[in-house]
C-alpha cells in the first residue's frame, strides 16, 4: 500500500496528513528526519520507517523532542536538509535548543512539524504553537489540506535554505489526521552534510557580544523571510473574491470558511494565510485595501487577529474588526462548521439566522452511555494499579493516604473509573517530581510516583537523579511495556532492533536506575500477581527511594506476537451478576447484560485478572481454549 | 456525499473510512476524512468524517448534515444518530456492546429499544455484519459487510473501486476474507426491502457531487 512513498510524480492519491508531510520530506531530499512520537505527529516517522535502513536516510525515534530537535539541527547545520517531528508539548521540551538556533541558523534546510490539538482530542492543554513565531523568531508555515501539507513541507525545506532559518510547520490535527487526495512531486535524492565551517561567533552562544550581534543578524534575516517565502512556496497566500466584507482565517479554520462563503452565497473576500510567522505585512496590506469589516475566523488564541489589528491601526485603516470576542467564535476547543457558518452569518450579512434542521434532539428516551478509553484488556498496567491499591491497603493504609503521582501514556487511563488510581497526570516525567515536592514539604504518609518505560526515558531519568541524591522517601514504579503503546507502538532505547531495521545498543531501565545510586530496585511481573502485591506492601514500609520497575509486555503486542494463549468464559449458572469483576478490573471485554456479565470474546486476551476476583468462581479458562 | 462512521476504537471504523477515501479518489472524486487516531481511542467511542465530491474542503461537517451514518455497533450508533441528516440512512451492524460505565451503573442496555430509537429518526438497515463477517473467514471484517451492505444503498462509488481500494488499505493476509465480507453484505442489502426503498439509493448521485 504504502507505494507512494516511491511513486511518480503526478500520481493522485488518497492521503493522511502525515503521510503526505512524509512524503514531501522525500519530495525535499531530506537525509536525516527525528522525532519523538506524539499524536497528531506520529505517523510522519512510521511512515517513512517504511522505507527502510537500506534508503539511506536516518529516520529514527529519539530519546525526546529536545535531543530530537539538536539530531536534526546538527545535520542542518552541516548543509544537510532534515526535519524533527513533535506534538505540542514536544515543542515546549524542544524550547530551549529551538530559541537558540534562531541566532545560529541553518546551512542545509530545517523544518520543525510541530502538531497542535485542538479539542483537544489527545492532548493535555491546547497550547497554540503559532506563537512560536514570536517567542522564538523562527518562520511559521501552516497548510490547511493534507496537499498543502505535502507541499509546505517541501517549502519549508526551501525557504529554511533559503533564509538560513529552520523553519516551523504549525499543523492541526484536522490536518495531520485528515484524509484527502493529494497529488504527488517529483522525489529528491537525499541531501547529505557536506561540510561543516568552523564560525564561532555564529556557533557558540557563550559570547554575548557575538549574541548581540546574532540577534540583529536574525532580525534582518526575518526580514527577507515574506518575499522568499512568495518566491519559493507553491502554497502561498491567497485572497478570493472581491467583497468589501473580508474574512481573514488560516489552517483547516480556512476550509469552513470558504465552504459556508460558497453555501451562503456571501460576496465576501476571503484572505488565506499559509505563512504566520513573520506577519505577511506586504500582503495582509494589499490583501485587506478597500475593506469595509473584518472578520476573523481561527482556531484557539486571536493569533490572527491579533496580526490583523496591529497592521490595520499602524496603516491607520479604522475598519471594524470581529474577532474572538465579537464573532462567537471560541477560544477553546477546535472550530465546529456550524460556528464557523453562524458567525459569517450574523457578521457578513447582519444577522440572518441560518440554522440548519437536524435531527439532533436529545435522545430523551434512551440514555447514551459515556464511552472515555479504557486500559485495554489484559494491560499490564491494569495489574499494576490493582496491585499497587491492594499493596496500600495491606501495607495498612487507607486508599486516600496514599497519592498516586501519574505521568503521561496509555496507564494515565487509570485515573477512570473503577481504578480512579492515579491523582495527577501533569507533564512528562513529572511524577517523581512533583511527588518528592509533596514530600519535602511534609506530607507524612507515602507517596508514590507511577511512569511509563519510554516516558521514564524521556524525562523521568533526571528527576530521579534528584529524588535519589536528596534522599527523599518516595516509590517510584515503573511501569515497564517494552513500547511506546499510547501513540502507536514506537521503539524506546531498550529496543535491540529498531523500526528502520537499524541495530541498536539496549539501555536497560535497572541499569540506568542502579547508576543513579538508587539502592533499593525490584523488578516484578504485574501478572505474577500476588508477588506483585507483596512487592508493592513490603516497599511501601521501607525509607528512601524505592523503584519498583512493574514489567510485562503491552498486551496487543503480546497477543499480536504470541497469540492469546487462554480463553476466559462465564459459567452462567455460578455468574449472580454482582459485578465484582467489573468493579475491579474496568476491562472493557467485560460487559453487564442485565442479568450477568459477558465476556467479548474477539477482545478477550485471556489475563485472567477478573477471575481472580469472581467471589462465585464463575470465570473460567476454557477447556482446551 | 457526507458519511458519518460510528464506532468502538478497534473495530476497523478507521479502516472503512480510508477504504471510502481510496474508492472515491479511485472514482475521480475530491475527498477528505476527518478522525482521530492513536492508541488513546482504543476502546473509545470513535467518530470518522467522509466528504466525497467534486471539490471538499472540511475534513468534518455539522450535525443534521450526513447522507449516511455507518454504525459499527449500536451504542454508538445512537450517539452519532444526532449527524443524520432527517430522512438519511443509517446501515447499522448488529453488535451491541455496552461500555465499562453502564457495566458499573447496571445499566442494562436492549438492543431492540435502542435500534427503534435509531429507527424512528432516520431510515435503518441493520445487517448481521458479525455473523457474516465470521461466515467470511474473518470475524473481524464486520466493517466490511456494513461496507458491502452501504455499497449497494449508494451510487457514488463504484463496486470496482470499492474492491480496489480494499485491496490497496487491507493486508493481503486478510484480503480474501474481507472481500468475501463485502459481498456477504452487498448480498444481505439485496434481500432488504425499506419500506421507502424506492427512493433510497437514486436521486443522491448529482445532490453528491455539489457538495
Amino acid at each position: 500500500m504504502r507505494n507512494f512513498l516511491k511513486a511518480p510524480e503526478g500520481e493522485r492519491l488518497a492521503l493522511m496528513g502525515n503521510e503526505a508531510i512524509a512524503r514531501g520530506l522525500l519530495e525535499a531530499g531530506v537525509s536525516v528526519v527525528t522525532g519523538y512520537p506524539g499524536t497528531p505527529s506520529s505517523e510522519v516517522i512510521m511512515t517513512l520507517h517504511e522505507l527502510g535502513a537500506a534508503s539511506g536516510i536516518y529516520v529514527e525515534w529519539s530519546v525526546n523532542e529536545r535531543v530530537a530537535f539538536e539530531i536534526a539541527y546538527g545535520a542542518a547545520i552541516g548543509g544537510a536538509r532534515a526535519a524533527v517531528t513533535m506534538k505540542a508539548p514536544g515543542a515546549s521540551v524542544a524550547l530551549d535548543p529551538l530559541v537558540s538556533s534562531a541566532y545560529s541558523g541553518v546551512e542545509g534546510g530545517l523544518m520543525v512539524l510541530v502538531a497542535d490539538d485542538p479539542g483537544p482530542h489527545t492532548t493535555q492543554t491546547e497550547q497554540d504553537d503559532r506563537w512560536l513565531g514570536f517567542l522564538a523568531k523562527l518562520p511559521v508555515l501552516s497548510p490547511s489540506s493534507p496537499q498543502e501539507a505535502k507541499d509546505l513541507t517541501v517549502a519549508s525545506l526551501e525557504l529554511s535554505e533559503e533564509v538560513k532559518l529552520p523553519v516551523i510547520l504549525r499543523t492541526t490535527t484536522r490536518v495531520n489526521h485528515a484524509v484527502g487526495d493529494v497529488v504527488l512531486g517529483p522525489l529528491r535524492a537525499p541531501k547529505r552534510a557536506t561540510s561543516f565551517r568552523k564560525d564561532i561567533p555564529r556557533f557558540v552562544r557563550a559570547g554575548m557580544a557575538w549574541n548581540l550581534e546574532r540577534h540583529r543578524w536574525l532580525n534582518r534575516q526575518l526580514g527577507t523571510v515574506e518575499e522568499a517565502f512568495e518566491r519559493v512556496s507553491a502554497v502561498r497566500n491567497t485572497v478570493e473574491g472581491s467583497g468589501r466584507a473580508c474574512v481573514v482565517t488560516e489552517g483547516t479554520a480556512y476550509n469552513y470558511v470558504a465552504e459556508a462563503v460558497r453555501e451562503l452565497g456571501v460576496d465576501a473576500r476571503v484572505v488565506k494565510l499559509t505563512l504566520l510567522f513573520p506577519p505577511p505585512r506586504k500582503f495582509l496590506s494589499e490583501a485587506l485595501e478597500g475593506c469595509e469589516r473584518v472578520l476573523v475566523v481561527e482556531e484557539l488564541d486571536p493569533y490572527v487577529e491579533t496580526i490583523v489589528r496591529s497592521l490595520l491601526s499602524e496603516l491607520g485603516r479604522n475598519v471594524p474588526i470581529y474577532g474572538k470576542t465579537a464573532s462567537g467564535i471560541p477560544m477553546e476547543g477546535e472550530l465546529k462548521t456550524g460556528t464557523v457558518r453562524e458567525a459569517i452569518a450574523s457578521v457578513l450579512l447582519e444577522g440572518s439566522a441560518t440554522g440548519r434542521p437536524t435531527t439532533a434532539e436529545p435522545l430523551q428516551d434512551v440514555r447514551v452511555p459515556p464511552r472515555p478509553p479504557p486500559m485495554c484488556p489484559a494491560c499490564p498496567h491494569r495489574n499494576t494499579y490493582v496491585a499497587l491499591l491492594m499493596g496500600i491497603a495491606r501495607a495498612g493504609y487507607r486508599r486516600d493516604d496514599v497519592p498516586i503521582f501519574g505521568d503521561i501514556g496509555c496507564y494515565a487511563l487509570g485515573a477512570q473509573p473503577p481504578l480512579e488510581a492515579i491523582w495527577t497526570e501533569h507533564s512528562m516525567g513529572a511524577s517523581i517530581s512533583m511527588a518528592m515536592g509533596l514530600k519535602v514539604a511534609g506530607y507524612d504518609k507515602p507517596v508514590v510516583a507511577v511512569i511509563g518505560d519510554s516516558t521514564f526515558f524521556h524525562a523521568g531519568v533526571q528527576p530521579l537523579i534528584e529524588a535519589a541524591h536528596k534522599r527523599v522517601d518516595v516509590l517510584v514504579v515503573i511501569a515497564d511495556n517494552a513500547v511506546v503503546a499510547m501513540t502507536g507502538h514506537q521503539s524506546t532505547p531498550a529496543w535491540s532492533e529498531l523500526e528502520s531495521g537499524r541495530k541498536a545498543r539496549p539501555v536497560p531501565i535497572e541499569s540506568v536506575v542502579k547508576a543513579i545510586g538508587v539502592e533499593r530496585v525490584e523488578v516484578v511481573d504485574p501478572y505474577d500477581f500476588d508477588r506483585a502485591v507483596e512487592a508493592f506492601e513490603r516497599l511501601l514500609r521501607e525509607p528512601g527511594v524505592r523503584v519498583l520497575i512493574s514489567r510485562h509486555p503491552c498486551a496487543l503486542v503480546e497477543a499480536r506476537t504470541r497469540g492469546v494463549r487462554r480463553r476466559y468464559m462465564i459459567v452462567e449458572d455460578r455468574c449472580t451478576g454482582c459485578l465484582a469483576c467489573v468493579r475491579v478490573t474496568g476491562c472493557p471485554a467485560l460487559y453487564f447484560d442485565g442479568s450477568k456479565v459477558r465476556i467479548a470474546e474477539e477482545d478477550c486476551l485471556g489475563c485472567g485478572l477478573c477471575a481472580r476476583f469472581c467471589p462465585y468462581k464463575a470465570i473460567e479458562v476454557v477447556a482446551g481454549g | 456525499m457526507n458519511i458519518a462512521i460510528a464506532s468502538v476504537g478497534g473495530q476497523g471504523g478507521l479502516t472503512l473510512s480510508r477504504v471510502l477515501a481510496v474508492a472515491a479518489v479511485l472514482d475521480g472524486y475530491s475527498v477528505r476524512t476527518g478522525e482521530t487516531l492513536g492508541m488513546a481511542q482504543r476502546f473509545g467511542s470513535v467518530v470518522s468524517y467522509v466528504r466525497v465530491g467534486r471539490r471538499v474542503l472540511s475534513p468534518v461537517f455539522a450535525e443534521g448534515e450526513a447522507d449516511f451514518l455507518l454504525g459499527l455497533e449500536v451504542i454508538e450508533a445512537a450517539r452519532a444518530l444526532g449527524l443524520l441528516k432527517p430522512g438519511g440512512l443509517a446501515v447499522i451492524s448488529d453488535v451491541l456492546r455496552p461500555p465499562v460505565s453502564a457495566s458499573l451503573r447496571r445499566e442494562p442496555y436492549d438492543k431492540a429499544k435502542l435500534l427503534k430509537h435509531i429507527g424512528s429518526r432516520a431510515r435503518l438497515l441493520v445487517v448481521p455484519a458479525r455473523e457474516l463477517a465470521a461466515r467470511a473467514g474473518n470475524p473481524r471484517a464486520a466493517n466490511m459487510v456494513v461496507l458491502g451492505a452501504f455499497s449497494r444503498q449508494q451510487r457514488v462509488l463504484t463496486e470496482g473501486s470499492l474492491r480496489r481500494a480494499i485491496s490497496e488499505v487491507i493486508d493481503p493476509r486478510w484480503l480474501e476474507s474481507s472481500l468475501r465480507a463485502l459481498e456477504l453484505g452487498m448480498e444481505y442489502c439485496e434481500k432488504f426491502s425499506d419500506p421507502r426503498g424506492a427512493e433510497t439509493p437514486g436521486g443522491r448521485e448529482s445532490e453528491a457531487v455539489n457538495h
